[in-house]
């Protein structure tokens, strides 16, 4: 079972070799490595390799293929990538994302206040909505000189990570 | 003598205040709002009552609604934690009025200090120092122009009402004047229902030094010694420790006698705090006095021997102070870090969420004052905060060595959190030099958010969980298609009955 993995900027190709209980055999990049790998914990995997003692956890990303796995050391952002993932890559170029003329929300909050309104002009740094969350108000800016084409909320509404709330062209 | 305590708090506080009333065999009473049925403290209290809808301004500032509360369950005092309705005069003048304890200073000592504006004009009276700034409330936007040209920039805009960093904002640039000037307003409003702002000149390089007292009804007031608290982002308080590395023996009795004339100056009872900034060359100028129990409290708690709380609860009781002053003395080191459901990569964006998995660090010299367990989903409507993790130890170094340790053992999974964050503080060489001021983030920028590299064989490991999950749950899936084709039973009947019919 061969699959490639993005890994931060670096994308790997990575093989299961072999696997019986808790060993498995696995090649990363043609790198061979013999470990002894078990999920001790929901999300949370011990592996030993060479003596050495891994301690890593997955949480779970957006999709099922993308993980952010937490090391001792640092915080990765992983993707798994079969065919389907590279199908909708290649689909993908039409479709919304938080983006310039998105404006989306990176955290859960609620509303606060919308000082636009639809078909106003707006210009670079402008206000064009306050998000607050545990008692924290963000706002968040025009990325340019642009125009408010819509307002998918309204002041006091409650939005999700990730929600795209005001799109600009 | 307070035999039943409703605590007027949510979060770790109000588990923590309820630890101490268990151990004193004082029944608790918590309180909830929607977003609470299934906190850590409705679960740990005695008895738990219903306040109103998940806002704030709803529930745990809803004076009528805890009143109520304390009334019905028959409390004879309340605790009201910190933030929320600690610092309020009429929620303490309401207390005494209807014959509930408050534990805490009466309403003067709090409308004195809780004005910050007051407070201050009643500490120049008492020959403590304090930052210039105004001298009144600022409510529209001249003033603030006036006030500023005035005494020039960059200056602090405050809440009147404020603390915790809440309606707090730094102006660099004339021009983010009257935007910060609104923000902070409108925090203030929501934080604690008063948008009242002043402006108080910013003293560059600032160390935020704050001492911790307890005065009792009998006029005795005493200080535990100080808390360091410099490092700060958004001025909220990250890492808090006792000794101060800053500190002298000769500063510390000097601003331990300010902190006592302070407390006395408003006739002040129970546990309190006065914060002072601390120049490089050791000048010092009073801040504010917090009228509560501190979030860093448990730093003090672990030098110094004496359990903060139950001090309030004997303070409210009437009890002379356990202590004097001569019988207190520092031992070792303690270090707090706060725990917070944040992302340090995006400008500490707060992320609130599920707890999908949880452990926490155990083992000699560390504390964990937490409230969220596995499962637990933190509300948008709160502080973002999830615990206080403290380590103590005999010097500063083991301290910081214990906290290395303790930070390594904390795993916290479902939302993002300032761990790793604190663990680079705790490697910053300016950290462990003690050599560090409230500008301790920004200055070691590169090193606080450069990720620390794990090799090649680390990074492979990461990859190789990754694929490892992935495969066995997709086999998983596969699995339970396989069943869910065999158990489809009835389809099979049928096909089987039609045969058997022909």
């Amino acid at each position: 079972m061969t699959y490639e993995i993005n890994i931060e900027s670096r994308t790997a190709k990575i093989e299961l070799l072999s696997r019986a209980g808790t060993k498995a055999l696995i090649a990363v990049d043609g790198h061979k490595y013999d470990i002894d790998i078990v999920m001790v914990e929901p999300g949370v995997y011990s592996i030993l390799y060479k003596g050495n003692s891994y301690n890593i956890e997955l949480i779970g990303g957006d999709t099922s293929k993308k993980y952010i796995v937490n090391t001792f050391a640092r915080t990765f952002n992983t993707e798994i990538v079969d065919a389907e993932t590279k199908y909708i890559r290649s689909r993908s170029k039409g479709l919304e994302l938080e983006g310039d003329d998105n404006v989306a929300s990176p955290m859960p909050g609620k509303v606060v206040k919308i000082p636009v309104s639809v078909g106003e002009a707006v210009k670079t740094g402008q206000t064009l909505i306050v998000v607050e969350a545990m008692k924290m108000q963000s706002e968040f800016k025009a990325s340019g000189d642009k125009t408010v084409h819509e307002i998918l909320v309204r002041e006091g509404d409650t939005v999700n990570a990730h929600q795209i709330m005001i799109k600009l062209k | 003598m307070i035999g039943k305590v409703l605590i007027a708090n949510r979060g770790e506080i109000a588990v923590r205040i309820m630890r101490s009333c268990r151990e004193l065999g004082i029944v608790t009473v918590g309180v909830f709002s929607d977003a609470d049925r299934k906190a850590m403290h409705v679960r740990y209290a005695d008895e738990a009552w219903y306040i109103g809808a998940s806002p704030s301004r709803e529930s745990y500032l809803n004076m009528d609604a805890i009143i109520d509360v304390a009334k019905r369950s028959g409390a004879d005092a309340i605790h009201p934690g910190y933030g929320f309705l600690s610092e309020n005069a009429g929620f303490s003048e309401r207390c005494s009025r209807e014959g509930i304890k408050f534990i805490g200073p009466g309403p003067f000592a709090i409308t004195t200090m809780g004005d910050k504006i007051t407070a201050r004009q009643t500490m120049i009276k008492s020959g403590v120092p304090v930052v210039p700034g105004t001298t009144e409330k600022l409510t529209d936007e001249n003033k603030a122009l006036g006030t500023v040209s005035e005494i020039g920039l960059p200056v602090m805009i405050k809440a009147s009402a404020g603390g915790g960093g809440k309606g707090m904002r730094l102006v660099k640039n004339m021009d983010d004047l009257l935007p910060m000037f609104h923000m902070a307003k409108s925090e203030a409003m929501n934080a604690f229902g008063d948008d009242s702002v002043y402006i108080e000149k910013y003293i560059e390089s600032p160390h935020h030094i704050e001492f911790q007292i307890l005065a009792d009804q009998h006029g005795n007031v005493i200080h535990l010694f100080e808390r360091e608290c410099s490092i700060q982002r958004r001025h909220q308080k990250v890492i808090e420790e006792t000794p101060s590395p800053l500190m002298t023996p000769e500063l510390r009795k000097e601003m331990g006698d300010k902190a006592i004339a302070a407390a006395k100056a408003v006739s002040y009872e129970g546990a309190g705090t006065i914060e002072f900034i601390v120049s490089d060359n050791l000048d010092y100028y009073f801040l504010e006095m917090n009228t509560r129990l501190q979030v860093e409290h448990p730093v003090t708690e672990r030098v110094v021997g004496v359990d903060l709380v139950k001090e309030q609860i004997n303070i409210a009781n009437g009890l002379p102070l356990s202590f004097r002053q001569e019988d207190l003395k520092q031992h070792g080191h303690a270090i707090q870090c706060r725990i917070y459901a944040e992302d340090p990569e995006n400008n500490f964006m707060p992320n609130p969420g599920v707890i999908k998995h949880i452990t926490e660090p155990l083992g000699l010299g560390v504390r964990s004052d937490g409230y969220v367990y596995e499962g637990y989903e933190i509300p948008i409507y709160y502080d973002p905060m999830i615990s206080k993790l403290i380590s103590w130890g005999i010097s500063r170094e083991e301290a910081i060595a214990r906290m290395r340790r303790a930070l390594y053992e904390y795993k916290i999974t479902g939302v993002k959190t300032s761990i790793k964050f604190l663990e680079r503080i705790m490697e910053a060489p300016a950290f462990i030099s003690g050599k560090y001021n409230t500008h301790f983030i920004e200055e070691n920028n590169g090193h606080l958010f450069t990720p620390r590299s794990c090799g090649t064989a680390c990074e492979d490991m990461a990859m190789i969980a990754a694929f490892i999950d992935y495969i066995d749950k997709l086999e998983k899936l596969q699995h339970r298609k396989e069943n869910g084709k065999m158990t489809s039973g009835w389809k099979a009947f049928g096909q089987k009955r039609n045969v058997l019919r022909h």
